[in-house]
C-alpha cells in the first residue's frame, strides 16, 4: 500500500469530515475523493476532446 | 398527450442519423425549424436541417420562444445549454460507433481538418454519452426516446411506430417510411445487413 502526506491541519479536518459522513477511515475518504477527482479529470478530458471534434465538424462553435 | 407547444428536439452525435430523422419529422408533419445555412452536400444530400442559433443557447435561448410545435436538431452536447423553462421531446439518435467515427472521419477529410486517434475519440465520446445518457432522465423538462439508425433500416414501420407513441402525435407514416433510402446509409458495419 502506497501512503501518502497530509498537513497535520488537513489531516484533522478529513478525520472529522470522514466520521461525520459515514466513512469507515479518512484513508476510505480520500481513496473516494481520489476517485471521484480522477473520475471528473477523465470526464473533463473527454468533453475536451468531444467539443474539438464537434467544433471541428461545425456543429458547435 | 400532445402539446401543440411542445418542442421536439433531434439529438445525437454527428453522422447518428440526426439529419434523416428531421427529414422523416418534417415530412410526416412536424415543420423543422431549420435556417438552411447549411445546405446540402455530399455528406447530407437532403440537407442538414441545422439552426445556427442552436449554438448560441447558453447565452440566448430565444430562439425557443418561436418553436412551439416544431423540430429542431441539437448535436449532443448542446442538450445541457437546454432551459428548464420549455418542455421538449428529445429523440436521441444512436448508431454503432465505428459508423459515426468511419463517417466523420470522411468528413473531416472533406473539410480539410485534422481527425483524431480513432481509439481516443471513440472512448471520449463513450465518456460523453455515458455521462449524457446519466444526466437526461434527471432533466424533468426532457422526456428522451433513444432512437436506432440502424434498426430504421431493418424495420422502419416499427422504429417509426415508437417514435409516434412517444411523440404522442399524428404524423403521415407512410411518408416517414419513404425517406428512408437504404442507398444513403453509407459507411455501414461488415456485420449489419438491412
Amino acid at each position: 500500500m502506497a501512503k501518502v502526506m497530509l498537513d497535520n491541519n488537513l489531516y484533522d479536518r478529513a478525520k472529522q469530515a470522514a466520521a461525520k459522513n459515514g466513512y469507515s477511515s479518512v484513508d476510505e475518504l480520500i481513496a473516494t475523493a481520489v476517485e471521484n477527482e480522477i473520475k471528473r479529470i477523465g470526464e473533463a478530458d473527454a468533453e475536451k476532446q468531444v467539443a474539438d471534434q464537434l467544433r471541428g465538424l461545425g456543429y458547435i462553435e | 398527450m400532445f402539446d401543440s407547444t411542445e418542442i421536439t428536439i433531434v439529438s445525437g452525435l454527428p453522422r447518428s442519423g440526426t439529419s434523416l430523422m428531421m427529414q422523416m419529422l418534417d415530412r410526416g408533419g412536424i415543420p423543422a425549424l431549420t435556417d438552411e445555412i447549411r445546405t446540402a452536400d455530399t455528406d447530407n444530400p437532403q440537407g442538414y436541417f441545422e439552426y445556427e442559433r442552436v449554438k448560441q443557447t447558453r447565452d440566448d435561448p430565444s430562439w425557443l420562444d418561436h418553436a412551439d410545435g416544431k423540430v429542431v436538431k441539437m448535436v449532443s452536447s448542446l442538450l445541457y445549454d437546454l432551459p428548464t423553462t420549455h418542455s421538449c421531446r428529445v429523440l436521441f439518435m444512436r448508431r454503432d460507433i465505428d459508423e459515426i467515427l468511419d463517417s466523420q472521419e470522411k468528413m473531416l477529410t472533406r473539410l480539410g481538418r485534422p481527425a483524431a486517434r480513432r481509439e481516443d475519440i471513440k472512448q471520449a465520446f463513450s465518456v460523453h454519452l455515458d455521462r449524457l445518457l446519466q444526466w437526461l432522465p434527471t432533466q424533468e423538462h426532457l422526456q428522451v426516446l433513444q432512437v436506432s439508425y440502424n434498426d430504421l433500416f431493418v424495420s422502419p414501420n416499427e422504429e417509426i411506430g415508437k417514435v409516434t407513441r412517444f411523440l404522442d402525435r399524428e404524423l403521415d407514416l407512410p411518408a416517414m417510411v419513404d425517406v428512408i433510402d437504404p442507398g444513403l446509409y453509407r459507411n455501414r458495419s461488415s456485420d449489419i445487413s438491412v
